[in-house]
């Protein structure tokens, strides 16, 4: 148990270098949920009930900024047009709640947030399906403030394999590089959680701006292929990217990586989506969980992610990316947004000092966005904008 | 003393038509049709339009440059009809750039096609930061020409571009979008605005996106019509009663048209209005007459892929339409709207409007599943 003290000291710290999360699903909570009826889930009160994620329990969380994300499921039949209305809701969001919702676009615009006390907030989009194959898209999601692009999600696109389906293009095509190097010159973050290692590798060897890993954990504590291996993680110093730890139990414990493959064959069983989270569906879920007692991951378990992964690729390396709203499941000590203080107050029961803290939490984020914005400068005086296309580079 | 008259002479808004003719009286002379304008009409036409420059309707320049390996607008370039010398000599002030997607090939990813338009259009106006400016209000069309500057307006785009999302209305005003074509979907089609069509135009109300009907069923522009709250454009129509071409609008359109205080942007087509510079000017007269001289505005269409009339062939030959129209009379401030006034009175209102309607309504989360359930 941690100490009271630990908690004060974490709260403390968060107060001047407050958590900058990689990832958070709120908007796609807020579609599936209310409709983006901003009026049905008002997230100036406390939402527990629904959400995982409310503007008092950021605060109380010490968040700082947040990534938020424009996520739309690779199966949507127009993913353009969905990401176009997550964006929406986003810009929404930040219009209807500006006194605590700073939008940024920049590092510098993070820091004027943190200045004013509020949560600078960005955007993220989970997956190369939202841009369909076009650099022109993806210069679109960038002019309305998308800051970084997961390269796949949980299916391949045709330039890039994901972690979590059959190896197809065996890590990036050329079209994929192309997009990599799109991204580098428009100063949007390449963001590798979701794909495969070869893909990472890839990825890591074509792009010349840090990456990011907005929500994955190491493999070597818990093998499951949505978490980062570590010659990968031994990389990031020369690429001077940031690895953001997630919290989801299913990618972070080993028992409950076990528990989660029956509990998905069960939800196949009975006809459902595994990632379906309709009331229905976590009905049919939470039977099967009184039937099988879900493996419960703690504030522990992620502590023991960050250090081996401090080991791996070092202290200046390293960020948080909870995915609240995007999981059925958080750890205990980690149930919301509001959790963040007693990872802190974890690790510095563990001996890491405050420096390392406020690396962990905020600066380490900071500079990536920053590194982006420079080697985006360098290039935009050298290169037009890519008109490339994946027939002509793909075949 | 000067300032105690008796009768204080009536005062009309700004821009608006006094009814008083100004300059010198027309040249009665009948000219064959295709005949150059004389020296003295042409320089009158200069002068007019180096005051009051041409706000041209309706341009396909985005779609014709995707297409071409490599340009210069600045140095001029013969692939296409507009370019920037040409348009000086022309005195384009300002430009709508069409997003329209004139392949029918792009069905079912019109949204991700109409982002690649904008891109395209952005580019090219960073690629030419000397001669265009990309504005999105009335204020910065005006600065933009006091600049030296061609002002690019983005739109019209096809209403297949939302998808049927207001979410994706927003998205796009956002990026610079301040037109939208009110035709080919199920919520604008031939039997006019459904609900959800209604919320649609509500809601470009809010964000201050013109609506364009040209092109539109009937039934939808009548309804638009009443529905807008500030005035609607027609992009590429001319007079039916003239020239029976689909797009072209018949008198009681027009008239309805001129009451809402919107506007006809006449394109310069062979289609639709004719062969030579007088049928043109035929068509402007009869809009003009019908619609009301502050209801009739220019539509090059070039670069659209339309035929044009032998003397108007490119964006540099608006002068020579200017001195036939004198030619048939045209006072100096009724051609004063017809390049610039107009469109700017139908900007200015849609962005006051949208200003006004934002500080009212929050963003509408209507849903076409919701409204328009069968």
């Amino acid at each position: 148990m941690t100490a009271v003290a630990d908690l004060d000291e974490a709260r403390a710290l968060l107060r001047e270098f407050p958590v900058v999360d990689g990832h958070n699903d709120l908007p796609w909570a807020l579609r599936k949920q209310a409709g983006y009826d901003l009026d049905a889930l008002d997230i100036a009160g406390d939402r527990h009930e629904h959400l995982h994620t409310d503007i008092p329990r950021l605060r109380e969380g010490g968040v700082g900024a947040q990534y938020w994300s424009v996520y739309v499921p690779c199966e949507q039949p127009d993913p353009v047009a969905a990401t176009l209305e997550q964006i929406d809701c986003v810009r929404r969001l930040l219009t209807r709640y500006a006194a605590d919702l700073a939008p940024a676009l920049t590092a510098a615009g993070m820091e004027a947030a943190r200045r004013d006390g509020r949560i600078a907030s960005l955007m993220g989009a989970e997956g190369g399906h939202s841009i369909a194959n076009s650099l022109g898209t993806l210069r679109g999601l960038h002019a309305l403030g998308v800051r970084y692009m997961t390269l796949t999600h949980n299916s391949n696109v045709d330039w890039a394999d994901s972690a979590t389906d059959e190896p197809s293009t065996g890590g990036l095509s050329a079209f994929g590089r192309e997009v990599v190097a799109e991204m580098n010159r428009l100063g949007m973050l390449v963001d590798l959680s979701h794909v495969a290692a070869t893909t990472m590798r890839d990825a890591l060897d074509a792009t010349s701006a840090p990456v990011i890993f907005s929500h994955s954990s190491a493999r070597a504590v818990c093998d499951h292929p949505r978490n980062i291996p570590d010659d990968v993680l031994e990389r990031l110093p020369a690429n001077g990217g940031v690895a953001m730890v997630t919290f989801v139990p299913k990618f972070v414990l080993q028992a409950a990586v076990e528990w989660t493959a029956a509990a998905d064959e069960n939800m196949r069983a009975h006809g459902l989506h595994h990632l379906d989270t309709s009331p229905e569906a976590m009905k049919i879920h939470r039977a099967f969980e009184e039937r099988t007692p879900r493996p419960v991951a703690t504030v522990s378990t992620v502590a023991d992610h960050l250090d081996h992964m401090r080991e791996a690729a070092g202290i200046d390396h390293l960020g948080i990316g909870g995915d609240y709203d995007g999981t059925a499941f958080t750890p205990d000590g980690l149930n919301d947004v509001s959790g963040y203080p007693n990872l802190l107050a974890e690790l510095l029961d563990r001996g890491w000092s405050r420096t390392d803290l406020a690396k962990l939490t905020w600066q380490n984020a900071v500079r990536v966005l920053g590194a982006a914005e420079d080697v985006a400068r360098d290039l935009q005086a050298t290169r037009a904008p890519s008109l490339a296309t994946i027939e002509a580079l793909d075949g | 003393m000067a300032d105690l008259q008796d009768h204080i002479p009536p005062t009309t808004e700004v821009g608006e038509d006094d009814g008083l003719r100004d300059g010198s009286p027309p040249v009665p002379a009948p000219f064959d049709r295709g005949y150059e304008p004389p020296g003295e009409l042409l320089e009158r036409a200069h002068t007019l339009l180096a005051a009051h420059p041409v706000a041209d309707g309706y341009s396909g320049l985005p779609w014709a440059l995707g297409n071409l390996p490599w340009y210069d607008l600045e140095l001029g370039e013969a692939a296409v009809d507009t370019d920037l010398p040409r348009m000086r000599q022309g005195h384009v002030g300002a430009l709508f750039w069409s997003l329209h997607l004139p392949d029918k090939a792009q069905d079912g990813r019109t949204t991700a096609a109409t982002l690649e338009q904008l891109d395209t259009a952005r580019t090219v106006i960073e690629n030419h930061q000397e001669g265009l400016r990309l504005v999105r209000t009335s204020g910065q069309v005006v600065d933009s020409h006091n600049c030296g500057r061609v002002a690019v307006v983005l739109g019209p785009a096809h209403a297949a571009a939302l998808d049927d999302s207001l979410g994706i209305l927003r998205i796009l005003h956002a990026l610079g979008l301040r037109v939208l074509t009110l035709a080919g979907t199920t919520w604008a089609g031939l039997s006019g605005l459904s609900r959800f069509g209604e919320e649609v135009v509500r809601e470009m109300n809010r964000l201050g996106v013109l609506a364009d009907l040209s092109g539109a069923s009937p039934a939808t522009a009548e309804r638009t019509l009443v529905l807008s709250r500030t005035p609607v454009l027609c992009t590429r129509s001319a007079a039916r009663d003239l020239r029976p071409h689909p797009a072209n609008l018949p008198d009681d359109l027009l008239a309805a048209l001129g009451a809402a205080k919107g506007l006809c942007m006449v394109p310069l087509t062979a289609e639709q209005t004719g062969p030579t510079v007088p049928d043109v000017a035929d068509h402007l007269d009869h809009v003009r007459d019908v619609a009301g001289p502050e209801c009739v505005g220019l539509s090059g269409t070039y670069d659209s892929g339309a035929v044009h009339p032998r003397e108007l062939t490119d964006a540099s030959r608006y002068p020579h339409l200017i001195a036939e129209l004198l030619r048939r009379g045209w006072s100096e401030t009724e051609l004063s709207l017809l390049t610039w006034g107009n469109v700017q009175r139908v900007l200015r209102s849609a962005d006051f409007m949208a200003r006004a309607a934002q500080q009212r309504r929050e963003a509408s989360t209507a849903r076409i599943t919701d409204l328009d359930a069968p």
